[in-house]
């Protein structure tokens, strides 16, 4: 019963990974059927490839704006949720309306609702301001990583919210008695005992800014100025337009690395938390 | 001096209305689609509440297609549909024979396979996506279905689920089924899923939104219009042909989400159900 499962595995997963790192030390185009052992050097090109510092830039940038407004938000909306009984699941749901939206299909209604001439900007403009969201190379990684907000606030709203009712209510009410303050008590009590909570959310929020695609395919092409290139971006683009498979899949390789250096630091600085409170 | 309950009943106003007022930023979004959609072209960019109400866009949609062909957008919704249908049965599938097979049978190997498939999970997409799309021009799947879901068919994260969830049934009804002379494939599709609804349902509204979602794969292994998911279509339509006619993208847009929100409002439950027992793909 297992047989179709590991078969599948092994040609659809085990192969092109292994394939893929093999591929990673070789210079290759997809089309001729030579091929050339170039050892390293894809890699040390990475190194000296702009693009490559480029996105990486961008990816900060996303993250940076990313982490902690979805952090901050879906919190404070799972702290909000938490105190309410009635209507509660129609508030969570419709929260989570933002999640199931499809990436093209978003990509293309903030595009045009947030452009130069935008219903949002005429509004805007009524009190003599217009913000160039897409248009302005400073802005648009922030603008798409709004959007990303806006799609995955429920989510990350209902793991919270999750964590919050797995804590036990008498610790709360010991703490009241004890006379701790609101804040000490969300500061000592919440926030630490949520941890598993912000751990998985981090984890996930890290891996997403890693492979933002469709977004900046869709919104801006990867402009302003490079402005909001991605690491997929590049890869998509080395690999299936200018076709260095090659060079695309040592990209994809040394982005995966990052993405797991970052993941493994978070994993680590967070559990250090733990243990101090 | 404000007593008790006053107080307390202000607070309560006060986090219904912060609620709500965020719900507002969460719904905007999708009221101005629906009503773009259905507006006069000119009035997209600078109105909210349409003049009148036009299906110009939606007949667009409908009505293009070279000379007598069906529109490529109703093609694109069937392939979408095919594409997801099968690829949804066939990660519940076999997800539950593996599952089955893990959790309740013993051979040998078992739990280096148990472990492997949480191993499996760790590795970014990212590292797949090229040699896939070379394992497909070698096999010569470009432009096909098989070439859209054969990756997806079946998946680490499903079978997981049913494994754990697969543990909690009883022993005794495996017996019994066994002693009746029952085959374990039966005793996986008359036992454990109908007392697994809810897991078995979990994995498949989340493979069929991620299917019905995927755009990357797609684009790299569909060239040919006529087998285009509607996600790239609509994609390449609006960054293509269709890029200053704003109206069509809108309706192409509304059309792309609307069974997801269909989806999401009959099966609403299992959504949440699926995010809080977490694990669930981002």
């Amino acid at each position: 019963m297992v047989i179709p499962y590991i078969l599948f595995t092994i040609i659809f997963w085990v192969y092109p990974l292994i394939w893929g790192i093999l591929i990673a030390f070789k210079k290759w185009n997809i089309i001729s059927p030579v091929t050339e052992f170039v050892g390293l050097d894809n890699f040390i090109k990475i190194l000296h490839d702009p693009l490559f510092w480029i996105s990486f830039k961008n990816t900060l940038i996303f993250m940076v704006v990313f982490v902690p407004l979805s952090i901050i938000c879906s919190l404070m909306v799972a702290l909000l949720l938490n105190r309410i009984k009635l209507l509660r699941s129609f508030f969570s749901l419709g929260y989570l309306m933002s999640y199931v939206s499809a990436g093209v299909a978003y990509s293309i209604v903030f595009r045009l609702l947030f452009s130069g001439d935008g219903l949002i900007n005429s509004w805007l403009g009524k009190v003599g301001i217009t913000i160039p969201w897409f248009s302005s190379p400073k802005l648009a990684m922030v603008s798409i990583a709004f959007i990303v907000v806006w799609k995955f606030l429920g989510y990350y709203s209902l793991i919270f919210l999750a964590g919050l009712q797995s804590i036990p209510s008498t610790i709360y009410e010991s703490a009241e008695i004890a006379g701790a303050s609101k804040w000490m008590i969300f500061r000592r009590i919440t926030v630490p005992l949520l941890n598993p909570s912000f751990t998985i959310i981090l984890i996930f929020a890290v891996i997403l800014s890693f492979n933002i695609f469709t977004e900046p395919y869709m919104i801006t092409g990867g402009g302003p100025l490079d402005s909001t290139q991605t690491f997929m971006m590049q890869i998509y683009y080395q690999t299936f337009t200018a076709l260095h498979a090659g060079y695309g899949s040592s990209f994809a390789i040394t982005v995966a690395i990052i993405s797991f250096t970052f993941v493994f630091i978070v994993k680590k600085t967070i559990e250090k938390d733990m243990i101090y409170s | 001096m404000l007593n008790r309950s006053q107080s307390k009943f202000l607070s309560l106003t006060a986090t219904y209305a912060l609620l709500a007022t965020g719900l507002i930023f969460i719904i905007f979004p999708y009221i101005w689609m629906v009503l773009a959609s259905l507006k006069p072209s000119a009035e997209i960019y600078n109105r909210l509440i349409p003049t009148r109400i036009t299906l110009e866009h939606y007949r667009m949609v409908f009505s293009l297609g070279s000379t007598g062909s069906t529109s490529p957008f109703v093609r694109a919704i069937f392939n979408s549909l095919v594409v997801s249908s099968i690829t949804t049965l066939s990660v519940v599938f076999f997800g539950a024979i593996t599952g089955y097979a893990l959790a309740r049978l013993r051979f040998k190997g078992q739990n280096l396979l148990k472990n492997f498939i949480l191993f499996q999970m760790l590795f970014p997409i990212v590292l797949f996506l090229i040699p896939r799309f070379l394992l497909m021009i070698r096999l010569g799947w470009i432009n096909t279905y098989q070439g859209m879901f054969s990756p997806f068919m079946m998946s680490a994260w499903g079978t997981f689920l049913f494994m754990q969830f697969f543990k909690t049934v009883p022993q005794s009804l495996i017996d019994a089924a066994r002693l009746d002379g029952c085959s374990e494939l039966r005793i996986v599709f008359r036992i454990m899923l109908p007392l697994s609804k809810s897991v078995t349902i979990i994995v498949a509204i989340f493979t069929f939104m991620s299917m019905w979602d995927e755009f990357l794969w797609y684009l790299i292994v569909t060239k040919d219009y006529n087998l285009m998911p509607l996600s790239v279509l609509l994609g390449l339509y609006t960054r293509g042909e269709y890029s200053s006619y704003p109206g069509i993208q809108v309706a192409g847009a509304t059309l792309l989400t609307l069974p997801i929100l269909a989806l999401f409002y009959f099966f609403r439950e299992y959504f949440t159900k699926g995010i809080t027992m977490t694990g669930v793909k981002g």
